[in-house]
């Protein structure tokens, strides 16, 4: 059945509390999501008070201050510092959407910082991405041709390299995907709209030839048609893609071959 | 939890594809479209027989034209319901036995319903 409230175990309580270092003027707090499985305890959430004048501009350049300065002990993801990795997505001010690229001046008031939603959490900020990455291997992401390997690249028309614009951007960061209500009940089984916007990356590529089969694989009441057009998933992509629609290209597709 | 020691490429694989996802999706689109007129001319014949007698009403009824309208009414409405009712336990129940009986039940509900309200009208609109 559908949960509306966490399992008392899950439920976060109040952390600790880090003060700002004397002197500050320009001081934001931040409330962190903390969870440490081997302590047997319930979440918490902690609060940092930052000297915004000594922080760079991004939520990330935050964490990595509290991480450095602050509480060491502080997990979370993160690669690039410039939106290409995918890594530091959290639920920012109630927003899944990566750190690197999130200014701190965007958020009026208190920062917060929970990991995003509805996934097991490893360990603070970071939760575990298995099934996803497992949904997104069951696609086949890589082109698939019966033609033999011509000696030089497979042409494309630059109309046939258009369809593909919207679609290549993606960077994994599954804020879409966390951020889907039929993701969040059905993610076993629907597909959610991060590997649907992949999927549909490899359907609408003129250069492969299996077409079909992968339209086989989505004809399914869960593994696509879960989504129900709420379009969480568009309004969050921090790359500002639309998944939403990549999944109504499928259906069309899909609806095209009755 | 029989899942357990399995790999997570094959829970997600799971049992496969169900290769009818589409034919549900377009049977509600149709069944909706359809509805939009259907419901209007529901709606406005209602209204317009308020007040009149069996006499009248049977009269109405037995015209070949209203008697197709309401009998397409009856079938897309339960057809159309019955889809919706589906997604949503779909959607929400997870006990693998309680999902099946609640669709089944709805099915049942549904196609007892529209079987009735079918006899009904053709008996006021053929008999009298
Ligand atoms: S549009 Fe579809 S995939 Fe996107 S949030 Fe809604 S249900 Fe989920
Ligand atoms: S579509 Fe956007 S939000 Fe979804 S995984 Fe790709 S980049 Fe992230
Ligand atoms: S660190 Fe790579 S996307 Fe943010």
């Amino acid at each position: 059945m559908v949960e509306f409230t966490l399992p008392a175990n899950s439920r976060p309580t109040k952390g600790k509390a880090h003060p700002a270092e004397s002197g500050a003027t320009n001081v934001r707090t931040f409330h962190v999501y903390r969870f440490d499985p081997d302590s047997g305890n319930n979440p918490r959430i902690d609060t940092f008070d930052l000297d915004l004048d000594k922080c760079g501009p991004m939520v990330l350049d935050a964490l990595i201050k509290i991480k450095n300065e602050v509480d060491p002990t502080l997990t979370f993801r993160r690669s690039c510092r410039e939106g290409v990795c995918g890594s530091c997505s959290f639920n920012i001010d109630g927003t899944n959407t990566i750190a690197c690229t999130k200014p701190i001046e965007e958020i009026k008031g208190d920062v917060k910082i929970y990991p995003l939603p509805h996934m097991p959490v490893v360990k603070d900020l970071v939760c575990d991405l298995n099934q996803p990455y497992a949904q997104y291997a069951a696609m086949e992401p890589w082109i698939k041709t019966d033609t033999p390997a011509p000696n030089r690249e497979r042409l494309q028309s630059e109309e046939e390299r258009e369809k593909l614009d919207g679609l290549w951007e993606c960077i994994l960061c599954f804020c879409c995907q966390t951020s889907c209500p039929s993701y969040w009940w059905n993610g076993d089984r629907y597909m959610g709209p991060a590997v649907l916007l992949q999927a549909n990356r490899w359907i609408q590529d003129s250069r492969d030839e299996a077409t079909g089969e992968r339209l086989d694989e989505l004809d399914d009441p869960f593994r696509l048609y879960r989504c129900h057009t709420i379009m969480n998933c568009s309004n969050t992509c921090p790359k500002n893609l639309n998944p939403g629609r990549a999944i109504g290209e499928i259906k069309e597709a899909l609806a095209k071959r009755q | 939890m029989m899942d357990q020691m399995r790999s997570q490429l094959g829970r997600v694989r799971g049992l496969g594809s169900n290769k009818h996802g589409v034919g549900h999706w377009w049977a509600q689109r149709i069944t909706a479209v359809a509805l939009v007129p259907l419901s209007i001319w529901a709606v406005v014949s209602a209204v317009s027989l308020t007040g009149a007698d069996y006499t009248t009403f049977q009269a109405w009824i037995s015209e070949h034209g209203n008697l197709v309208l309401m009998l397409s009414f009856v079938v897309a409405m339960f057809h159309h319901a019955n889809l919706g009712m589906q997604t949503v336990i779909e959607d929400y129940v997870h006990g693998e036995a309680t999902k099946i009986t609640l669709l089944i039940t709805t099915k049942f509900i549904a196609a007892i319903g529209a079987i009735s309200c079918i006899v009904a009208t053709l008996k006021v609109a053929l008999t009298g």
